[in-house]
């Protein structure tokens, strides 16, 4: 049985008088990828937007019910948001990199969280992250250009080792490859399995296939509500409830 | 109505449209060429001078000075009687009336030229030195064209008189034109050929300066405030939505207030580049913060949400990431908005900036004039003179408008960052 990093208890997320998540109970096991899979609107995204406290940026979100990560409230009043986030990194839909050199962008989550104090320890940083990404051996001899001259696939590369830079405990990717082409996909899944290895992953999709590739645990979500949640094999192969069965055969979604 | 016929109403409508928008573009060319060219032609000549060629002979009889006298002596010494012997000299006279009409030829201030050139060299006692001088407004005026000498006598200021005296120096080759420091050196003044910008000029500079000071650091803090920071209430939007009607207001009301407050309640000197630059920072701020506010909304939140996810505060995101790419959106807005108070002239006339003005200001405590204002002025004066002199202070100001706007555009361009 796997530690249980991240404990999720009748968490209820409103945005105005919408409710957008009802009593969502799940639990994402430490070292392993969680896919959270359902149609567009569900809820998957506000959901792990939850656990880095994305949310708090919007003045009209309500939070209800707790997450836990290792026993510990994270919506807890002692709990600073910024120590939040340095635990647990976040891969957007869109790559996102600072307009800024390649250098730039990795190294500035180390700095303002004071790690690597000296140049060269930032260089290691920089180095390690990039190299954790995959992305070392493309961008070696250029680190002073701009992150936005990369190609897509690069570009959220970059972002992942920007997520790494601060050496997270968990990674949160919110359809990370929903921009990019299949080449480009590829090599961010193959990514995430060596990244399971070190963090915990919990990664946003709407490919069935994706999903079967890279986690070992699913949840499928409807309308806000987490229908079903089990290991991957089983949601895929013998889902218990019928609403998972038509969706990822394609019935609906 | 076949699908053919269709087609071609459609295309014609295109082509129609087309056509308008060229007549209109045109027309607006053809309103801003006549505008530049009729200030151009009448104003270009304001920046040359017409001088007479005449010999001084610094007589020491006359001056009562030694060569090598000390620069105090020199001048409290009166050249009065040495300008007017050398000034007869250049055209024979007969009775006081066609003496005193020969001297008028000459601006009032003849006697500092002569004087200033002693100073810079003050061992020409007993020699005679040929000066070209600045000649009246008339005579200038006569020189350039712009005057109607075939009038009758009596609706002339020019007398025959002078004409004569006038033909004989153009034949003689007497008379010349030369660039006019003055226009650009001298405070305003009542002669036309001794009034120049250079008060109007620093006191612009001073109140722009001023009005830079205040305005940009306010105008900044607050755009970021309410687009990063305030809370999204109903007291928020009544802020935003002031500010805007703010930038609306006839600059006229903030004369009246900075007449009623800075002037009637605090005391501020009058007709300084002081009350001046706060006046215009008052009107000015609205016009920043709203261009502000805009290059603000214009960075994608994905930059902002970037930053926050590896654990940058709301402070850090804010001030390492989005106000660094606002930037250039913000400096061009702030030029925008200065060149617009640079020509603003309602408040100033409100605050006393009319005030006629000789002296350049040598602080912005001191009462001092402004460009457009001086525009205003000079464009109420009957002499001939001041037209090509408001014109040409015209082509001062826009050619500032101009260099400021194109300062704006190059700013945005140059470090404006692209993302995707």
């Amino acid at each position: 049985m796997k530690h249980v990093k991240i404990k999720s208890k009748n968490l209820n997320v409103f945005y105005g008088e919408k409710q957008a998540l009802f009593d969502v109970n799940l639990d994402l096991n430490e070292k392993e990828v969680t896919a959270l899979i359902g149609p567009s609107g569900c809820g998957k995204s506000t959901f792990i937007r939850c656990i880095n406290r994305m949310n708090d940026v919007i003045d009209i979100c309500k939070i209800s019910g707790t997450i836990e990560m290792d026993g510990v409230d994270i919506n807890n009043k002692n709990l600073d948001v910024v120590s939040l986030r340095e635990r647990v990194g976040m891969v957007f839909q869109k790559p996102n990199p600072f307009p800024k050199s390649i250098y730039d962008n990795i190294s500035y989550g180390p700095k303002i969280h004071g790690k690597g104090e000296t140049k060269s320890e930032l260089d290691a940083i920089v180095e390690n992250s990039l190299k954790k990404a995959a992305l070392w051996e493309e961008v070696k001899d250029r680190l002073d250009e701009p992150g936005t001259s990369l190609s897509g696939g690069q570009q959220q590369r970059l972002c992942i080792a920007r997520a790494i830079s601060v050496n997270p405990e968990v990674i949160l990717m919110d359809e990370p490859c929903s921009a990019l082409d299949p080449i480009a996909t590829a090599k961010i899944e193959e990514l995430i399995d060596e990244l399971k290895e070190t963090y915990t992953i919990v990664i946003v999709t709407h490919s069935m296939a994706q999903a079967v590739r890279v986690s070992q645990k699913t949840g499928f979500f409807h309308l806000g509500k987490l229908i079903e949640v089990g290991k991957t094999e089983k949601i895929f192969k013998n889902p218990d409830n019928k609403m998972t069965q038509d969706y990822i055969t394609g019935r609906f979604g | 109505m076949t699908k053919e016929q269709r087609l071609i109403k459609r295309h014609r409508a295109e082509k129609r449209f087309q056509f308008y928008g060229l007549l209109s573009i045109f027309i607006a060319l053809l309103f801003v060429l006549v505008l530049v060219s009729n200030i151009f032609s009448k104003g270009s000549s304001a920046f040359m001078k017409t001088v007479i060629k005449t010999e001084v002979f610094y007589d020491q009889e006359l001056l009562e000075i030694e060569n090598g006298a000390s620069r105090d002596d020199i001048i409290s010494t009166d050249f009065f009687d040495v300008t007017i012997e050398s000034l007869l000299e250049v055209f024979p006279t007969n009775g006081l009336e066609e003496e005193k009409q020969l001297i008028n030829l000459f601006s009032t201030d003849v006697e500092l030229e002569i004087k200033s050139v002693f100073l810079k060299n003050n061992n020409i006692i007993g020699q005679k030195i040929i000066l070209e001088l600045t000649a009246s407004d008339d005579i200038d005026q006569l020189h350039k064209g712009n005057y109607p000498r075939d009038l009758p006598e009596e609706r002339r200021r020019i007398s025959d008189f002078q004409l004569k005296i006038f033909d004989q120096l153009v034949e003689d080759g007497k008379i010349k034109k030369n660039f006019n420091n003055y226009y650009f050196t001298k405070g305003d003044s009542r002669d036309p050929e001794l009034a120049g910008i250079g008060g109007a000029l620093v006191g612009s500079l001073y109140s722009i300066l001023i009005c830079l000071i205040l305005s940009f650091p306010i105008a900044v803090l607050a755009s970021i405030y309410l687009e990063e920071f305030a809370p999204k209430n109903k007291i928020t939007e009544f802020i935003e939505i002031n500010i805007n009607n703010l930038a609306a207001v006839p600059s006229i009301v903030y004369g009246l207030l900075a007449l009623q407050i800075l002037l009637s309640t605090i005391h501020l000197p009058r007709s300084t580049p002081l009350v001046a630059g706060i006046t215009l920072a008052l009107m000015t701020l609205p016009r920043i913060i709203i261009p502000c506010r805009a290059s603000l909304k214009a960075v994608p939140p994905s930059i902002r949400e970037g930053a926050l996810a590896v654990g940058a505060s709301k402070f850090q995101s804010v001030f390492h990431h989005v106000v660094p790419l606002a930037l250039p959106g913000t400096l061009s807005g702030t030029i925008i908005g200065l060149a617009q108070a640079l020509g603003e002239t309602a408040p100033l006339i409100l605050i006393g900036m009319v005030a006629f003005v000789v002296d350049i200001p040598a602080s912005p405590i001191d009462p001092s004039a402004s460009l457009p204002v001086q525009v205003y002025l000079w464009s109420e004066s009957a002499e001939r003179g001041f037209v090509e002199k408001t014109s040409a202070t015209i082509m001062i100001l826009l050619s500032f408008l101009i260099v400021m706007n194109f300062l704006a555009v190059y700013l945005r361009q140059k470090f404006e960052k692209r993302w995707n």
